[in-house]
């Protein structure tokens, strides 16, 4: 008989479901197995299936091009992303290990700046950070957790190792999306879940409601929690409306909230104004409050930081929590958890090149070719180049532009990503993946199980990002015995 | 809850409840037209007059026919008050809503939404037509279903029947200014051959044949068909019984005198006016004043609860 894996061959790089093409992974045997039976006209009625849900449900991220915003169905793989429970319980803790040690790291920049006296980072990383803000200094949030939603992006080099490539700790977005996947698998492999002991990923917004309560003032008795968005634009709008509906907190955007004489913030309801104490705000730092920082913002909210720093609101992620999300300041996390926690680093970085320090700079311009090069303050995958898959042009092109600006640069060798078996028109290729998990931190601290995983669907690809043609995954995390 | 919220819900009443009467009303024209012999002076024209919509009509078409009448008033995006622009502006007022409802309300609309997307070509022929239209206001009874029965009755409730209320209301006295036709005295012999079809329809456009029958137990006859739709306090889409729901609702609300005023005015229109006895003249301006009053509703609506735009 024909087997679904007849012709899929692996690459060079890890294989998640596969440790070769006739051999599946001990947590993937099952699933092999399961879509072996099912066959390939059947996959394509479930692939359907699930592009109906999608629509339906109204799944959508926003794009922007030159025809102005359009709303996409969420591009989705149903073939599941399995990882082992057993792997997983070590990752868990080395994300909380991490958040922790980046929040005691921003909470020291903005005040005594030991890790600077102690010259472990040099002073001028810090003050050259566009993220660092100077109005921040001297605050303290809630048990000392600045960034207290962080979505780390993780993936696996040729030897299965998990690096993190990368911290989010600004608006990190996608949890909506890793809930939506879930629904949506159930509804095309009802069977599947059923036998097989996933764990769930639906208890995130009780997570994430707790955490936000837990940093609500003091002296609030029954915190009102709302949800700040940009507004229907917005590539995540989709997001935070369904976060706000989970956690049963108001969407708001920046017209609806006013800042008063009393430095409180309120919102503007039909029954006049009503006070305020917990904003998830996902407008970036520099259009929280035009009163600060850009003054032409009409996202933002007048006086919003005022009413911060007077202790009177709380804002989710803290501004000025960008500062350790830049990929120069990445580069000194592992120290970062030696030094504040007095731990050794759970989860590896990729190594990194920073392109400030001379000495790594002329290692990155020699090497160019192989390395991606990425600005140190970007998201969403602009503005890098991927040198193996670049022309001589664009090489010579980025060459002058990291010249010119080092600090703003950083180079990481191109990492062989791991692959995961996707549906491409009626059979199973390897296509490259990587995996966002979520972290929360407030009074205690929580990993979703699994996360979002991204997959480049083009051949070959290494770019993940949903704004640049990648798709996503369900994931599941799995109890396999013993 | 929001100033923002209670208009998007507002709105998402009166978009929804203009889709689902306009898809019956089209669907009962429909029906009347295959009845009716051709000399009859109803034609699909006359949709256009309910619809107020004759002159942007003429601007994008020559011939009000079957064929353009339909497309314009079904699935033509260029006019506003076309059933599919109504379900979008609908779709776009429960899309940054949905942290405030149940999530099958906006899957309701949505599936509503693709589906006329899909297929708004299979509109230029009667069977295509009436298979949507029927799913049209079957998704629309949904939609009220699973807000009765998984929705507290709560602000945002009460701004989605306020918005429901103010539209019925409105909707049903266009629907009765037909009624002025049928009733002047120079209407032709056909037309008072076929009264008590045309009144019939009356009926049907607002659903209201069966409780008709049920409450007035009397042949068909204007002057109950009328006063019946006016006044009638148990049925749902009577002007009287919308005013009735629209002031149940505001009583919840902070600050709404105003507006009260305005109700005792109507309510009292109504009470005072003989529909037995009322002639066409008096009946469109009775229809006319309402509409104007429930317009005066609206504007306080939003000057009261809605976020003023600075």
């Amino acid at each position: 008989m024909v087997s679904l894996w007849d012709d899929y061959s692996t690459t060079n790089a890890y294989d998640e479901m596969r440790h070769s093409a006739n051999q599946a992974r001990p947590s993937s045997q099952r699933l092999s197995g399961y879509l072996d039976n099912l066959g390939r006209t059947a996959l394509e009625v479930r692939k359907t299936a699930a592009e109906h849900a999608i629509m339906e449900m109204g799944i959508t991220f926003t794009v922007y091009n030159e025809e102005g915003n359009i709303d996409r169905a969420w591009p989705f793989d149903i073939i599941p992303r399995i990882i082992d429970n057993k792997e997983w319980v070590g990752v868990e803790i080395g994300l909380k290990q991490r958040l922790k040690a980046l929040n005691c790291f921003i909470d020291d920049m903005y005040n005594e700046q030991l890790f600077i006296k102690e010259n472990l980072i040099p002073a001028y990383i810090i003050k050259s950070s566009k993220n660092f803000l100077q109005e921040c200094i001297g605050m303290r949030p809630r048990f000392g957790a600045w960034a207290n939603i962080c979505g780390s992006d993780l993936i696996r080099d040729k030897d299965g190792t998990f690096y993190v490539l990368e911290d989010n700790l600004r608006v990190p977005s996608g949890v909506s999306y890793m809930i939506e996947n879930r629904v949506i698998t159930k509804k095309v492999f009802p069977e599947l879940l059923q036998d097989l002991d996933v764990l769930p990923v639906d208890d995130y917004p009780a997570h994430l409601f707790e955490m936000l309560l837990s940093v609500a003032p003091a002296h609030r008795e029954t915190p009102r929690l709302v949800v700040l968005t940009p507004g229907i634009y917005n590539s995540a709008y989709f997001e935070h409306a369904f976060l706000a509906q989970q956690i049963g907190a108001e969407l708001v955007e920046g017209d609806d909230l006013i800042v008063l004489n009393d430095d409180c913030v309120y919102m503007r309801t039909i029954d006049g104004m009503e006070r305020v104490d917990v904003i998830y705000r996902r407008i970036d730092d520099q259009f929280l409050d035009p009163e600060v920082f850009r003054k032409d913002s009409v996202l933002g909210v007048k006086g919003l930081i005022r009413a911060w720093k007077a202790g009177n609101v709380s804002l989710v992620n803290a501004p000025g929590a960008g500062v350790a999300d830049d990929k120069v300041v990445y580069a000194y996390v592992p120290e970062m958890i030696r030094y504040y926690l007095n731990e050794e680093p759970i989860l590896p970085n990729v190594p990194t090149y920073l392109c400030s320090e001379p000495e790594q700079l002329n290692y990155v311009l020699k090497h160019m070719e192989e390395l991606v090069v990425k600005p140190a303050n970007e998201s969403g995958g602009y503005g890098m180049l991927i040198g193996p898959h670049a022309t001589q042009e664009q090489i010579a092109e980025f060459r002058q532009i990291v010249k010119a600006h080092p600090r703003n640069y950083i180079a990481q060798p191109t990492l062989a990503l791991s692959t995961c078996p996707t549906l491409c028109d009626d059979h199973l290729e390897p296509r490259h993946i990587d995996l966002r998990p979520f972290i929360l931190q407030g009074e205690s601290s929580y990993v979703t199980a699994g996360g979002l995983t991204r997959v480049a669907m083009k051949k070959g690809s290494l770019v993940v990002n949903s704004s640049q043609g990648g798709g996503s995954k369900d994931t599941w995390v799995i109890n396999t015995g013993k | 809850m929001l100033s923002r919220s209670a208009e998007r819900l507002y709105w998402l009443g009166r978009y929804l409840e203009r889709t689902e009467n306009t898809a019956r009303l089209l669907s009962v024209h429909m029906n009347l037209m295959f009845d009716l012999p051709m000399s009859v002076e109803i034609s699909w024209r006359n949709l256009l007059t309910i619809f107020g919509a004759g002159e942007r009509f003429f601007q994008l078409y020559e011939t009000p026919d079957e064929h353009n009448t339909m497309r314009f008033l079904l699935a033509d995006t260029n006019y506003r008050g076309s059933l599919f622009s109504s379900l979008n502006f609908a779709r776009e007022n429960i899309r940054t809503s949905r942290d405030l409802m149940p999530d099958e309300a906006w899957q309701q609309v949505n599936e509503m939404y693709l589906l006329i997307r899909e297929k708004s070509d299979s509109t230029a022929n009667r069977r295509g037509r009436v298979i949507l239209l029927n799913d049209i206001m079957r998704g629309c009874q949904r939609f009220t279903g699973f807000l009765s029965g998984a929705m507290s009755q709560d602000d945002a409730y009460r701004f989605i029947q306020l918005g429901r209320n103010i539209e019925r209301a409105d909707m049903t006295t266009r629907i009765l200014d037909i009624g002025s036709t049928l009733l002047a005295e120079d209407r032709s012999d056909k037309m008072r051959e076929y009264e008590n079809t045309l009144w019939m329809n009356v009926l049907k456009s607002l659903s209201a044949l069966l409780m008709y029958r049920k409450h007035r137990r009397l042949r068909i006859n204007s002057g109950d068909v009328l006063d019946y739709l006016m006044k009638d306090a148990n049925f749902p889409r009577s002007v009287g019984h919308c005013i009735d729901e629209v002031e149940t609702c505001i009583r919840y609300f902070p600050q709404s005198e105003e507006l009260f005023e305005n109700i005792s005015t109507v309510k009292k229109l109504l009470k005072t006016t003989d529909f037995y006895k009322i002639t066409p003249k008096n009946l469109h301006e009775l229809l006319d004043n309402i509409q104007v009053k429930l317009d005066e509703m609206h504007q306080q609506i939003a000057a009261t609860w809605f976020l003023a735009v600075n």
